[in-house]
């Protein structure tokens, strides 16, 4: 896939190339080209001298400035003029070279994202890169540090940098080259070029002035956005820096700073340059960057100073530093650099490890002082800038196969007029004075030349059919549509964090409206990532009141509003969400159960393996969990009233609440004697612990199926109960615990422990043995009662879900959690439920944990494959049965990151591909950010379906940009998502808004626009074309020419600008309550050929009504003076039913007629009769209008005028009526039936946002809940204990050995920073 | 990292909260269009809806009709054609022949009976068939700038290939004016010549704006082919009223051109004799001549088109409205 798209890569640039030398040449032809050519030539000649001067003479030329300054200006010319040439092509043998090979292969691969598996083999140096692949230069450069008079001799760039198209000179031509890169405009040109011969009917003003007008407002519109751009790089260059100047730090703006400037970089500041690393306030001149701008990842790198340069950190002492840089030529490469430092004759090798790139940030860190070593545009992060390549809608690319029908109508229509004339000219026609000295093109010597140069005639005659103004409306209605309605959308407004939605691109409006698959992440986009203690379990009583979103979405589709219990004293902190006071405040003693709550809050407080920071008081103290889970459960014994408040390596301090007295605490210490750590297989942890008292207890949580099976004997009843209440927990979208505790005979415990410590020192299967070991203790389990977290999900998302799933969109979440957790939330998000038929492709089996443990790498792969596509078959051959089935279950696919890397094989995507386009909701878990794209690409791709991709996180950055749109959560920190977005906005619900509103209006909006200005000028030009055939094929226009230019661009343009910006079928409250509206968009039904031929058909009557009714009916006098009208006007009434009936046209499409509408077609209409009064009036010495002149007033002293005026449009809007009456009434679309049901409702906007109340009580409302909850025996219940790295994070605190991971350091050091950025916040 | 995250996006939520726009409730006009609800009328195309149209459609235009109609219908017309018979028996074989032989008198006599009133003015035509006026070949040559002012000042390459003959331009130049039609047409009835007046058959703005006062016609029609009819070179173009007439183009190859004015009424059953001059050659491409006399009405002369237009869509209307309400009853939504 790769490769296919580097060929087409190639291609393109050879297309491009080829297409530009044909474009220049087009230009020069019309003398712009002849300006253009010049100031490129300048620019590039003065560019590539001052490239060639530093790669080709660079090194030498520097060595040589030392001696002599003057000598540097004297560049070696000859050399210059030999590297001229050759520069450019070798340019181009490298790229060719580069993209064609295997090691382009790994770079575009970066583009899209790495997999964070891979991550240790970062450590391996190479060349990535993420954009153009730049040629390497051969020498060197050298870099004085510290000393500017040194350095301004070799003239290193400045660090100013700009992103801006144009310039003032370059505007005009490059900007006039965009945009005849289009092909409309393009053809237009041809055809103005072509109108300028004799060959032409018609004057060149007919195609100049449409054509100049729509180049004027898209040239206006670059120059808006490119002004922009220069804002934006203002803004960029002029951020402040600290500089060293005269031993002091001085502020300077970015674009100030030069190579050898000693800067000082603050925390979470960005680096203005490329910067050597001298010192940092941090021990080992250590410093912590953040990459995510460069490749999106959020973890955290380490960057270490040279020990020499340790000491460089105060202004004082960074003024004596005196260095010289010598290293490579800026380049691309990310990971790469080479050079030394020369310091007091010492030379000491430098390395990427010192380097900090443009664009990353500092962090955990005061501050660093660095040297600038690359700047500006030679920065790496600035030579690895991209265009990202603008993305097109699906539409728009529909739409060039009409506009390609439209040139093949347009070429046929040429054809017979060419031909007619061939066989029409005749010299019998005496008075066309056909005998001498005549024209090729009327020779009748030479019917061949006639036919071609007629056909070259009718080109520019029938030029109009090609709607030149179609994509500039289209850019200008997107442009409104993004800007004022998207972007000031209440709706979408979220006041929380002030974040208005954000439409980055204009051109993808109409996509929203047909996205048949959405990709969503889930950590930060469905889910806050917010842990929160929510209900638990404890002997067989349920207890927690609250209520899911997933309860409140279940119940609000079957028409209920619950009613929260809102209580003023409730506890609630973060990780805590738990409302019942049967336990808070020590009520718990008062249960029937007290002792196993006291058991389960001791569980809570003591099994775990959180460290406590801060203050030992329970308001100020801090918990570091691995898990947020872990934290949600020592926070909630917190607030039961089992402090948890110290850890040693050997003892946890517990403040308890006084069994016995209420009010009073005592400060318990248990001694914990052994942690079995939680892992992936074990699912589950235990502590074992010795009272004060001396009572030996383990304590057991972990996945229900996990401890069920551990537990002891007898209590079924409690048994049977809590399972109840975990399947309760699960369907609501919960995590669940079991909790469980054993009491341990001394005896038996000390023989066990022997046992463990043997397995701890094991050497060999380490591991293996503990989890053997922990099986002989972890039994006889007695059962305290479960847990439930609920993963807070963002506002809104079960519902939104639903809706959108009711609008036909398929949601597949894409996830980096686990199996488990990536299910849970498919559930609370209401995408999947127990009625569907789930199939689990998993890597977690038994068969492939054993091929995994032998370690063959290569029958790993073959066995996983192998075992995969097995499963892949029986899932389809299952689902199979289902397929036909209308009213089987539903299917859910569930896949992990493993499988689905063999799964996306060539040999298996198609049986991936057919399984998941049937299943209903898929999750795919434990992917990484390539697969995310992969799969995006997957259905994009191979089912050509439309497809939209959310996610917040760096991680979601490559899904983003693979999809057809790609939306980014805005408003929390983290901007890489939304910059590398479409949309951005600030909440998942927002997409309902999103799609189901703006989409589908933009997509209607759009699909009638194109329809409207292909059916008007394909009417226009067909009565040009009638015309033709009562002319002898001669070519001979119909209409004046001014009538012709500007039927386009001012009697017919507003009109359907506004139809464009206000079309409404339904309201939006409308659209949200009956999202079933927006299949149509899905469907694609209002953009379908058959669209196209109705209205093809209708432009056709209507051609034939305006042309046959005026020239039939003015075919005797038409006033009593008995004088007879000439051609003009004819052809004016002709064009006045035209304008009157198409503007009305547009008045009958049109769902929602506002007063701008009225305004509109009322003012196109007043405008033509404007134009046609004083243009036919016109009468001055040199400008007469003998055609024209008073045809108008000549037309309307005659009745019949009204009277034709009043019949053909009518007529021709007839049967347009008549079926617009038959389509509504017998083939309604859904909108129109919608429109039906709410037709006497007036249109409030509030209607949507007020509430019905009802009166249900809390507990009422609960219980309904419930009830709508799934009846039948729950398969799922919601257990989740995750968090990648915990493992090794655990290991770390015991000082138990455990492999350490690269990335291990930069998570920690990451962890550590954060309370401090958030006090920082708080202060 | 989760921990992380959930830390900060609380945190985001809470300072946050404050900064909730207060001045939003304001809704201007401005704001109805951002927020899309600008106030709108939705008509909704219910069957009532569409059978109120079709009726009234219906109830205009079959009236308009009738009126259009009536007054077409009352329109005098008669139409005769005169190519073929007025070319003597001998040269019917070769009409192209006689018809550029200037030898042969071209006078042919011809009767007309009147077989209804006509009420003054008549109007006299010259219909041609397979005449292409709007050729492109044709239409561009002309020079309007000659025409009104004369050929001393102005470039007339647009008039080729009639543009100068014997190395003078030809005013007026190009083909139109070189293709002047020129039959001419009396009429007898009984003993009198009824009076032709030829005077004010073109539209005032192109005699007042298109031919010059003092613009004559030089060198025209003096060239080794005649296309047509000779002007007289002492009157300005300004009333060639002829010329005039026939340099209006006409839109279609088929097309009438107002001869002159017939100021007596004549009455039903009356003779009128017609003596043509059948100068004008189409013989060469097989065009019909044809001359009508024809009174007008309000709307002109005869043309049941419009009329038999409105006729049918008021009808059709009326037909449809009754279907959808047959319909409508039967299948009520």
């Amino acid at each position: 896939m790769v490769i296919r798209k580097l060929n087409e890569e190639i291609m393109l640039y050879s297309l491009v190339f080829s297409f530009d030398f044909a474009l220049m040449c087009t230009l020069a032809a019309i003398g712009l080209g002849t300006l253009c050519f010049i100031v490129r030539t300048k620019k590039f000649f003065n560019l590539t001298a001052t490239k060639i001067e530093r790669k080709y003479c660079g090194f030498a030329t520097e060595e040589q400035s030392q001696k002599g300054k003057s000598d540097h200006l004297d560049v070696d010319f000859w050399n210059l003029i030999r590297c001229f040439p050759i520069f450019d092509f070798l340019d181009w043998r490298e790229k060719a070279k580069k993209m064609s090979g295997w090691d382009r292969f790994k770079p575009s691969r970066s583009r899209l994202g790495r997999n964070p598996t891979n991550m240790d083999q970062r450590t391996v140096p190479r060349t990535v890169t993420l954009g153009r692949v730049q040629p390497q230069a051969p020498s060197h450069r050298t870099i004085y540090c510290n000393d500017r008079d040194a350095n301004l001799v070799l003239r290193f760039k400045g660090n100013s940098i700009s992103t801006t198209k144009y310039n003032f000179f370059s505007f005009l031509p490059k900007g006039l080259y965009e945009q005849f890169r289009r092909v409309a405009n393009l053809y237009f040109l041809m055809v103005s070029i072509l109108s300028a011969t004799p060959y032409s009917p018609v004057h060149p003003i007919t195609n100049v002035v449409p054509l100049s007008l729509v180049l004027l407002v898209s040239l206006i519109k670059e120059a808006f956005e490119d002004w922009k751009r220069l804002q934006n790089d203002m803004t960029i260059n002029n951020t402040l820096v600290d500089v060293l100047q005269d031993q002091r730090w001085e502020c300077i703006p970015w674009k100030r700073l030069q190579v050898g400037d000693i800067v000082r970089v603050k925390q979470d500041g960005f680096f203005p340059a490329d910067l050597l690393l001298l010192a940092s306030t941090n021990p080992d001149g250590i410093c912590y960057v953040e990459t995510a701008n460069l490749d999106g990842e959020t973890n955290l790198k380490i960057r270490k100073a040279l020990e020499r340069t340790w000491d460089y950190l105060t202004s004082e002492k960074a003024f004596e530093f005196k260095g010289e840089v010598q290293c490579e030529q800026p380049n691309n490469s990310l990971y790469t650099f080479t050079g030394n430092l020369v310091m007091e004759n010492q030379t000491l090798p430098l390395s990427p490890n010192q380097l900090l790139l443009r664009g990353c940030s500092l962090k955990n860190t005061q501050y660093i002082v660095g040297a600038v070593i690359f700047t500006g545009h030679e920065t790496k992060v600035m030579m690895n800038s991209m265009n990202v390549p603008s993305k097109r809608s699906t539409l728009e690319r529909k739409l060039d196969k009409l506009i390609l029908a439209l040139f093949c109508t347009l070429f046929s229509m040429c054809l017979i007029g060419a031909i007619g004339s061939g066989v029409f000219i005749n010299k019998k026609y005496y008075f066309l004075g056909l005998d001498k000295g005549v024209e090729d093109q009327f020779n009748p010597n030479n019917r061949f030349l006639v036919a071609l140069l007629t056909m070259l005639t009718l080109l520019t005659l029938y030029s109009t059919i090609i709607p030149i103004s179609l994509y500039v409306s289209i850019e200008m209605i997107k442009f409104i549509q993004s800007t004022q309605f998207i972007n000031r959308d209440i709706n979408m407004y979220h006041a929380e964090t002030n974040t208005p939605a954000l439409a980055r691109t204009s051109n993808l409006n109409e996509e929203l409206g047909q996205v048949e698959y959405i990709f969503s992440d889930k950590t930060g986009t469905l889910t806050r990532n917010l842990m929160e203690f929510f209900k638990c379990s404890i002997g067989g009583e349920m207890y927690g009141t609250g209520i899911t979103e997933i309860e409140r979405g279940i119940a609000e589709q079957n028409g209920i509003k619950l009613q929260e219990q809102k209580l003023t004293n409730a506890v609630h902190e973060k990780g805590f969400n738990f409302v019942d006071e049967r336990l808070m405040r020590g009520a718990w003693r008062n249960e029937v159960n007290a002792d196993a709550c006291k058991e389960f809050f001791r569980c809570l407080a003591i099994c775990h393996t959180v460290l406590p920071e801060g203050d030992v008081s329970p308001e100020k103290i801090k918990y570091q969990a691995a898990s947020p889970d872990e934290a949600a459960l020592v926070i909630a014994a917190k607030n039961f009233g089992f402090f948890f408040y110290r850890r040693t390596p050997t003892a946890i301090y517990v403040r308890e609440s006084h069994v016995e007295r209420m009010g009073k605490v005592q400060d318990v210490s248990y001694e914990i004697l052994n942690v079995l750590e939680f892992n992936s297989t074990r699912k589950r942890q235990s502590v074992v612990c010795r009272y004060p008292d001396g009572r030996l207890v383990l304590y057991c949580k972990g996945a229900d199926t996990v401890i069920f099976e551990r537990l002891t004997v007898g209590n079924d009843n409690l048994r049977k109960v809590t399972r109840e209440h975990l399947e309760n927990f699960g369907a609501s979208g919960l995590r669940t615990l079991c909790l469980a505790y054993r009491d341990l005979v001394p005896d038996v415990y000390e023989s066990w422990n022997e046992k463990f410590i043997h397995a701890k020192s094991s050497l060999r299967d380490r591991e293996k043995k503990l989890d053997e070991v922990a099986e002989l203790i972890e039994k006889d389990l007695i059962l305290i009662g479960a847990t439930a977290i609920e993963d807070k999900l963002q506002e809104g998302v079960p519902n939104c879900i639903e809706t959108l799933s009711r609008a036909g969109i398929k949601i597949w979440v894409l996830t980096g959690d686990k199996i488990e957790t990536a299910i849970n939330i498919a559930y609370a998000c209401n995408l999947m439920n127990n009625e569907m038929k789930q199939f689990i492709i998993s890597s977690e089996t038994d068969a492939i944990r054993e091929v995994e443990e032998r370690g063959n790498q290569v029958e790993i792969a073959r066995s996983i494959k192998e075992e995969v596509k097995n499963k892949l078959k029986k899932c389809i051959d299952e689902a199979q049965q289902y397929f036909h089935n209308v009213s089987g279950p539903k299917l859910a696919l569930v896949i992990d990151g493993k499988c689905l890397m063999y799964a996306l094989d060539p040999s298996l995507r198609a049986m991936l591909l057919t399984l998941s386009l049937n299943c209903a909701s898929v999750v795919c878990c434990r992917v990484s950010p390539l697969q995310k794209a992969q799969v995006t690409s997957l259905v994009k791709k191979g089912a050509r379906k439309i497809t939209l991709s959310i996610g917040d996180g760096a991680n979601d950055v490559s899904m983003i940009q693979a999809a057809h749109i790609g939306v980014g959560i805005s408003g929390l920190e983290g901007m890489q998502a939304v910059m590398a977005s479409d949309f951005a906005i600030a909440q998942f619900r927002f997409l309902k808004d999103l799609l189901l509103v703006h989409g589908r209006w933009s997509y209607l909006r759009i699909c009638k626009v194109v329809m409207y200005f292909f059916y008007k000028n394909l009417t226009f030009t067909l009565t040009q074309f009638w015309f033709t055939f009562y002319t002898g094929f001669s070519g001979q226009r119909f209409y004046d020419d001014w009538f012709q230019s500007l039927f386009n661009v001012i009697f017919t343009s507003f009109p359907v600008i506004i139809l464009g910006l206000f079309e409404k079928d339904v309201s939006a409250a409308l659209s949200k309550r009956y999202p079933e509206l927006y299949k149509e968009g899905i469907r694609n039904a209002f953009f379908k050929w058959r669209v196209v031929a109705t209205w093809a058909f209708f432009a056709v009557y209507q051609s034939l009504v305006f042309y046959h009714f005026v020239n039939t009916s003015s075919y005797a006098a038409e006033s009593s003076s008995g004088k007879m009208f000439g051609l003009w006007d004819v052809s004016t009434m002709t064009f006045t039913c035209i304008v009157v009936t198409v503007n009305l046209r547009l008045l009958m499409m049109c769902n929602s007629i506002t007063r701008w509408h009225y305004i509109g077609v009322g003012g196109s209409i007043v405008a033509w009769f404007l134009f046609i009064f004083l243009y036919s009036g016109l009468m001055t010495k040199h400008d007469r209008q003998e055609n024209i002149y008073w045809a108008i007033y000549i037309l309307m002293s005659t009745a019949y005028f009204y009277v034709a005026l009043l019949l053909i449009p009518v007529a021709a809007l007839l049967v347009d009526f008549i079926y617009q009456g038959v389509q509504r009434w017998f083939f309604p679309y859904d909108y129109q039936i919608v429109q039906e049901i709410h037709r006497h409702e007036p249109e409030d906007s509030r209607t949507d946002l007020l509430e019905i109340e009802n009166n249900l009580t809390p507990e009422e409302a609960r219980s309904y809940a419930l009830s709508q909850l799934p009846r039948e025996l729950s398969k799922h219940t919601g257990f989740a204990f995750d968090s990648p790295g915990y493992e090794s994070f655990f290991a770390s605190q015991r000082g138990i050995f455990a492999p350490h991971k690269a990335w291990d350091v930069a998570k920690r050091a990451s962890m550590k920073s954060k309370p401090k950025v958030s006090k920082k916040e708080k202060h | 990292m989760e921990v992380d995250g959930a830390s900060t996006s609380n945190g985001g939520a809470s300072t946050s909260n404050g900064r909730a726009n207060g001045g939003r409730s304001r809704r201007t006009a401005f704001d109805l269009f951002k927020q899309q609800q600008l106030p709108a009328c939705k008509p909704v195309l219910t069957p009532v809806w569409v059978i109120t149209a079709f009726m009234l459609i219906g109830s205009i235009f079959i009236p308009l009709g009738l009126v259009t109609l009536h007054a077409s219908r009352s329109v005098v017309e008669i139409v005769y054609r005169y190519d073929a018979e007025c070319v003597p028996k001998a040269f019917r074989g070769n009409k192209v022949s006689y018809i550029k032989n200037g030898s042969i008198p071209k006078n042919c006599y011809r009767s007309l009976k009147v077989h209804k009133h006509m009420k003054a003015p008549i109007y006299i035509y010259y219909q041609l068939d397979n005449y292409y006026q709007n050729h492109r070949r044709y239409i561009k040559s002309r020079s309007d700038q000659q025409l009104l002012h004369g050929h001393a000042h102005y470039d007339t390459s647009s008039c080729q290939p009639e543009e100068y003959n014997n190395g003078l331009p030809i005013v007026p130049c190009g083909l139109i004016a070189w293709s002047l039609f020129n039959d001419t047409f009396t009429f007898i009835r009984g003993r009198a010549e009824l009076k032709v007046n030829r005077k004010n058959i073109a539209w005032e703005s192109d005699r007042d704006h298109k031919f010059g006062k003092k613009v004559y016609p030089i060198n025209f029609q003096n060239g080794t082919l005649i296309g047509g009819a000779k002007l007289d070179p002492d009157i300005p173009l300004h009333d060639q009223e002829d010329l005039i007439v026939w340099m209006r183009t006409s839109a279609l190859p088929s097309f009438r051109k107002l001869y002159g004015r017939i100021e007596e009424d004549l009455e039903a059953d009356d003779v009128v004799f017609v003596t043509l001059m059948n100068n004008y050659n189409t013989y060469s491409f097989g065009g019909k001549k044809k001359l009508v006399l024809s009174t007008t009405g309000w709307l002109g002369g005869k043309n049941d088109f419009l009329g038999a237009a409105c006729i049918f869509v008021g009808s059709s209307s009326i037909i449809l409205s009754i279907v959808f309400m047959l319909l409508h009853v039967k299948y009520r939504r």
